[in-house]
């Protein structure tokens, strides 16, 4: 099957990604998509790729081994990737997010079950984007999927862990925000100021409910 | 070393951006307006893309009578110890200030500029304030690169249609291909904000956030477009009826408030 690619501005293409890869095979397509020449840059999110050339790289020039690497292929091939280092991570996390009432009571539960859910989940990183560090996290649980906040708070805290459509995530920086918010992450730094982000496509994540401070 | 001493509006440094980092949510960065910044490094000897200081408003300097410093206006002026030397806007959206030498500020991810939002690169992080000392760093072996022109604030702007045409109206790429937008009052370094007409999308917001690039116009459901800017998240939720090209970025970014833009489509 021929992959699409679609110019997205002059030193940029967009494809669309299939919807099966599991977080290896994503991890192994970006790091593959990062070695080719003239590339500087690339974004792997839930249904894209996008690979960004350096300015005065021909887009045409890249474009047959951009396909190349995003074509589907048999693991018996002789350039399949190699297998990429996933971590897992587990983040503590305080359950006092000014929305927690609020999402329990749109679920139809109670706060203690949305915890119980949203921290018996593992989660794996769907895409990094939006600020530096933030990951989009996949597999929340159905019953926790909301519909945005309809009116986006202006700030948001830090380390905030919030909830929007079918994914979870940690806020890295006070920023606007539209997402639910469960709880804040304790202990844990989602970009590190010297070694970058801390959480990588197709990373593992498993929220621990901080117990000692959840009791009211 | 030079004093910042006084500044008014935002104040930043920036440099050549820090690309190869968005698969780690860390936008490309750079000078909203590249030549401008490519100016003022030229008239003190330094390449295209050191550290300077990016200028909405004013601000005002002083440092040693061997500090070497221009504007974008390629004009350099020694500063004198006891003399502060001010930059000023004016009808001007944006202005830069390079010294000889570079501004030193390390480099982190591989860029010295400023990230407002995550609080990275730059000085502290930060916006500079009054009492700001920079150091300035070891001027390189002197070179004149070509003095680049300043961007055409009139000419019509470039860009890609698509990627995603078909989540707009049929008739959305005519309209903002053949009228006149303005530049909006609430526009920064993470987008441009434009008023004009409508531009009618189909359906809601994408699915799932996809990536996305410098000079995407991003169009929200207000259908007003958001040419994304310099700190622009590296995601974004909103179609993409266009994406302007490398070229005419600073021309968009030079643009003062209320200006008027069109756009020309490329292929």
């Amino acid at each position: 099957m021929a992959v699409t690619l679609e110019p997205f501005g002059d030193t940029a293409w967009r494809a669309r990604l299939p919807e099966t890869g599991d977080g290896a095979s994503r991890r192994a397509l970006l790091e593959e998509l990062r070695a080719l020449p003239g590339v500087v840059d690339v974004v792997i999110s839930e249904c894209h790729a996008l690979v960004v050339l350096a300015v005065g790289a021909s887009p045409e020039g890249a474009r047959e081994a951009i396909a190349r690497t995003l074509a589907p292929r048999s693991a018996s091939a002789p350039d399949a990737p190699t297998q990429p280092e996933l971590r897992e991570h587990r983040v503590l996390v305080r359950y006092d997010g000014a929305d927690l009432a609020e999402v329990a009571s749109a679920s139809g539960m109670s706060s203690a079950e949305v915890v119980a859910i949203h921290a018996g989940t593992a989660y794996e990183v769907a895409a990094m984007g939006f600020l530096p560090g933030f990951a989009y996290l996949r597999a929340l649980d159905p019953r926790l999927i909301l519909p945005r906040r309809a009116t986006p708070r202006p700030r948001v805290s830090a380390l905030s862990v919030a909830i929007a459509g079918p994914y979870t995530g940690i806020y890295p920086f006070a920023s606007p925000g539209g997402w639910h918010l469960l709880g804040t992450a304790v202990g844990f730094t989602p970009f590190d100021a010297r070694t970058g982000a801390v959480m990588s496509l197709g990373d593992r994540v498993r929220f621990v409910a901080h117990t000692r401070e959840a009791a009211p | 070393m030079i004093t910042v001493v006084a500044v008014s509006g935002l104040a930043t440094v920036q440099d050549g951006g820090r690309p190869g980092h968005m698969h780690e949510g860390v936008p490309p960065g750079g000078a909203l307006v590249p030549e401008l910044l490519a100016r003022a490094n030229a008239a003190v000897g330094n390449e295209e893309h050191a550290a300077g200081l990016e200028v909405f408003g004013a601000i005002t300097l002083s440092g040693t009578a061997t500090t070497l410093v221009a504007s974008d206006d390629s004009v350099p002026v020694q500063l004198a110890a006891r003399e502060p030397w001010r930059l000023l806007c004016a009808g001007a959206r944006v202005r830069y200030v390079a010294v000889r030498g570079g501004i030193d500020v390390p480099k982190v991810f591989g860029g010295r500029g400023t990230l407002l939002a995550a609080g990275l690169g730059g000085h502290e992080g930060r916006a500079l304030r009054q009492g700001d000392e920079l150091r300035v760093g070891a001027p390189g072996s002197s070179h004149r690169p070509p003095l680049r022109s300043a961007p055409d604030l009139d000419a019509a702007i470039r860009v890609v249609p698509g990627p995603d045409l078909d989540l707009f109206e049929a008739g959305a790429l005519d309209i903002l291909l053949g009228s006149e937008f303005r530049v909006d009052a609430r526009s920064d370094r993470t987008g441009i904000r434009l008023t004009g007409p409508r531009l009618q999308r189909v359906g809601d917001d994408l699915g799932a956030s996809c990536p996305m690039v410098r000079g995407a116009i991003q169009v929200p459901p207000s259908g007003d477009p958001i040419v994304l800017g310099p700190d622009h998240p590296t995601t974004g939720g909103y179609p993409v009826l266009a994406a302007v090209v490398v070229a005419c970025l600073g021309a968009l970014g030079a643009r003062p408030v209320g200006a008027a833009v069109r756009f020309v489509a490329v292929r």
